[in-house]
């Protein structure tokens, strides 16, 4: 029992990490029916440039270290969205009747242009977070000892995710978004300004994107040129699994995605859990072809 | 087309001339990579075998006669070392160094062993060099599956009796693991877990909650120095100290920084030793010189065993052998020759005996200290 929930918070943990980025591939699809692949990039670029930014501009030295992280995570968040808004005015804005396979073989350009740009400005090697950033404190949680790292990961998830969730049901500005979701035209008869819109979720999701990436290098401490594809991949399956297009779905199937993954590798075999995952993927589809949560169309986002 | 001749004459002089004129008595041939991808590894050969003749020549050579080094670039390329070898056979020396690729010393392997050389391979680990049956070849470096053997007598030496096996799936990593489990299984240790886990990712937390719940006394993951920090960071984490090891592969200072150097404390390795680690005489003497004479340390052990090569080669003309039947006889049963890796020996087949791997373990600082055998 000990070990079972232990296994879940490792899930949680991990699962928090897919969810935020799924949030990103969901977001985009929900109101372009695009899937952005350079969203894994983006997130490998927010691991950077909070490193960059710990590093040069010594923030951990002059502020308080909690009240360096927050100003970290915000100017990455920030920094992260303007990429995000660049990349959608150069890469898809241009595209946005052509088709979309035209604007799906963009983002994969986009994706390999991202992933060269950082190779080539940071070098291909392994890069690892100062050790001193990490919180070193352990929770006692119903028996069992958790990393207090580990907890922060998850609530910092959870409450960027309900913080999105409330802006995009609570706000004016959510329910356009929303308006777009569901049909741009009819939207912008409505007066919405659907460029603006799409702009919005194009900073939304990348910063949460670049957010998550520098949760990653601060947790995990080693970031490479390359993570952003296995975490993007993982993401974009959580995203389906919850139902693309749908942001609880996005938060439910990231989650469910990294417990089963830690239930796998802990009661099968490590090497099958990827394996297991997909599989379990494959069955909700069968099962429920829009994802779990993806079946009222007229709900998304 | 008298001048031509004449031209050509002259130009034969030259070449011929700086040859005569520093031509000694015994040739040793040398075959490294200068150029191409391991020429860093290549260069050092060089260097370090020219010191070792230097050396040799001032302290009255061999029986009063002069080493002369004859040196060929293979580029680490299996072509490339095909014609050095067959150069190195028409320039009279009498037994062949080299070289640093198991691939590239294999093209020069039967060259070598038709024109009656013996040859000593330096970095070339692969198995099978030394089970074609090649009267005349020898190495110096350790066979690929004298790791497994090492890894496993340091288990048996810990005293630790239920080992939690760990590998990454890449053949090198499956392959020491498979190789220890073997071993272990006939030493009487336990292997109460064998599994792999997929290289490139973050969190290992959920393979390491298992093989707690396993119990084992001691973890062996024969995996890179990446995932290793990563097992080390998250295994601190958790709050579980029990030891963990490795192969070769962890053998990078980024390992500290990964693990973070509370968690990396206390993790062992085995590896072959640096040479600035080493703690022989021999070892000391040699580096001091290298020092020296260039200004820096050798950069892997790799190159310090075409060193050891020298070495062998020079023990065997002292005792007289330059027939090379002889010169091999007389290796197959050469043991403890002070070296500049350890004692120095061969077996039957050519393959280096003795406990060539050394245990690191990463002390309180992070740093990385070779333990007394």
């Amino acid at each position: 029992m000990e070990q079972f929930l232990q296994q879940l918070l490792n899930g949680l943990a991990v699962g928090g990490i897919y969810a935020l980025v799924a949030l990103g591939y969901t977001m985009v699809y929900g109101v372009l029916k695009l899937i952005n692949f350079a969203h894994g990039d983006l997130f490998t670029i927010g691991a950077y440039l909070g490193l960059t930014l710990l590093a040069s501009c010594n923030l951990a030295g002059l502020l308080p270290i909690p009240l360096a992280m927050l100003a970290v995570f915000v100017m990455v968040a920030l920094l992260v969205a303007l990429i995000g808004f660049l990349l959608e005015r150069a890469a898809y804005r241009p595209l946005r009747d052509a088709g979309r396979l035209s604007a799906v073989v963009s983002a994969l350009g986009a994706s390999i242009f991202f992933q060269n740009a950082v190779m080539l400005v940071y070098g291909a090697r392994v890069y690892v977070y100062p050790d001193f950033l990490r919180p070193d404190f352990t929770v006692s949680l119903m028996g069992v000892n958790v990393p207090g790292v580990r907890l922060l990961v998850i609530v910092a998830s959870i409450v960027l995710m309900l913080g999105l969730w409330a802006f995009i049901q609570r706000t004016r500005i959510g329910a356009a978004v929303r308006a777009v979701a569901i049909d741009p035209a009819a939207a912008r008869l409505m007066g919405i300004n659907v460029d603006k819109i799409i702009s919005l979720v194009f900073l939304i999701g990348p910063g949460l994107g670049g957010a998550a990436g520098l949760m990653v290098g601060i947790y995990y401490g080693q970031i490479d040129f390359t993570m952003g594809w296995s975490y993007g991949l993982k993401a974009f399956t959580a995203a389906i699994l919850g139902g693309i297009g749908n942001i609880p779905g996005a938060m439910l199937g990231g989650l469910l995605l990294g417990v089963i993954e830690a239930l796998a590798a802990g009661y099968v075999a490590m090497a099958w859990k990827d394996a297991i995952a997909f599989l379990v993927l494959i069955l909700i589809l069968i099962i429920r072809p829009t994802g779990i949560l993806g079946e009222r169309t007229a709900d998304k986002l | 087309m008298k001048k031509f001749v004449g031209t050509l004459a002259a130009l034969a002089l030259c070449i011929l001339l700086p040859t005569q004129l520093w031509a000694g008595d015994l040739k040793i041939g040398l075959m490294c990579p200068l150029t191409g991808k391991w020429a860093s590894e290549g260069q050092d050969m060089k260097n370090i075998v020219s010191l070792l003749v230097e050396e040799a020549n001032a302290k009255g050579g061999i029986d009063g006669k002069q080493l002369e080094l004859v040196v060929e670039d293979d580029a680490g390329d299996p072509r490339t070392a095909a014609l050095a070898a067959q150069k190195l056979a028409s320039s009279g020396v009498l037994a062949v160094i080299g070289t640093y690729g198991s691939a590239v010393t294999e093209a020069s392997q039967n060259i070598l062993d038709e024109s009656g050389l013996v040859q000593i391979g330096t970095g070339s680990t692969s198995v099978r060099l030394t089970e074609k049956g090649l009267p005349l070849f020898f190495r110096t470096c350790p066979r690929d599956d004298a790791q497994g053997k090492a890894a496993a007598a340091a288990i048996v030496k810990g005293g630790y009796k239920a080992v939690a096996l760990l590998h990454d799936n890449s053949s090198y990593a499956k392959g020491l693991a498979e190789e220890s489990r073997a071993i272990l299984d006939k030493a009487g240790v336990k292997v109460i877990f064998f599994d792999a886990l997929t290289p490139g990712e973050r969190d290992y937390t959920a393979i390491l909650t298992k093989l707690k719940a396993a119990g084992p006394d001691l973890i062996f993951f024969t995996g890179y120095y990446p995932e290793t920090g990563m097992l080390l960071r998250q295994k601190k984490e958790m709050g579980w100290d029990v030891p963990m090891m490795g192969g070769d592969a962890a053998n990078h200072q980024d390992l500290v920084k990964i693990a973070g150097v509370n968690a990396a404390a206390g993790y062992f390795f085995i590896s072959p030793p640096l040479p600035q680690d080493m703690d022989s005489p021999a070892a000391a003497a040699f580096l001091k010189s290298f020092k020296d004479k260039y200004g820096t340390v050798p950069v892997s052990v790799w190159a310090v065993l075409a060193g050891d090569a020298f070495k062998a080669i020079e023990a065997a003309l002292t005792a007289g052998k330059t027939e090379p039947e002889a010169m091999a006889a007389w290796l197959k049963q050469l043991k403890d020759l002070p070296g500049l890796s350890g004692d120095l020996g061969f077996d039957a087949k050519g393959d280096r005996v003795g406990d060539f791997y050394r245990t690191y373990t990463v002390d309180a600082q992070g740093v990385f200290v070779l333990q007394a055998k």
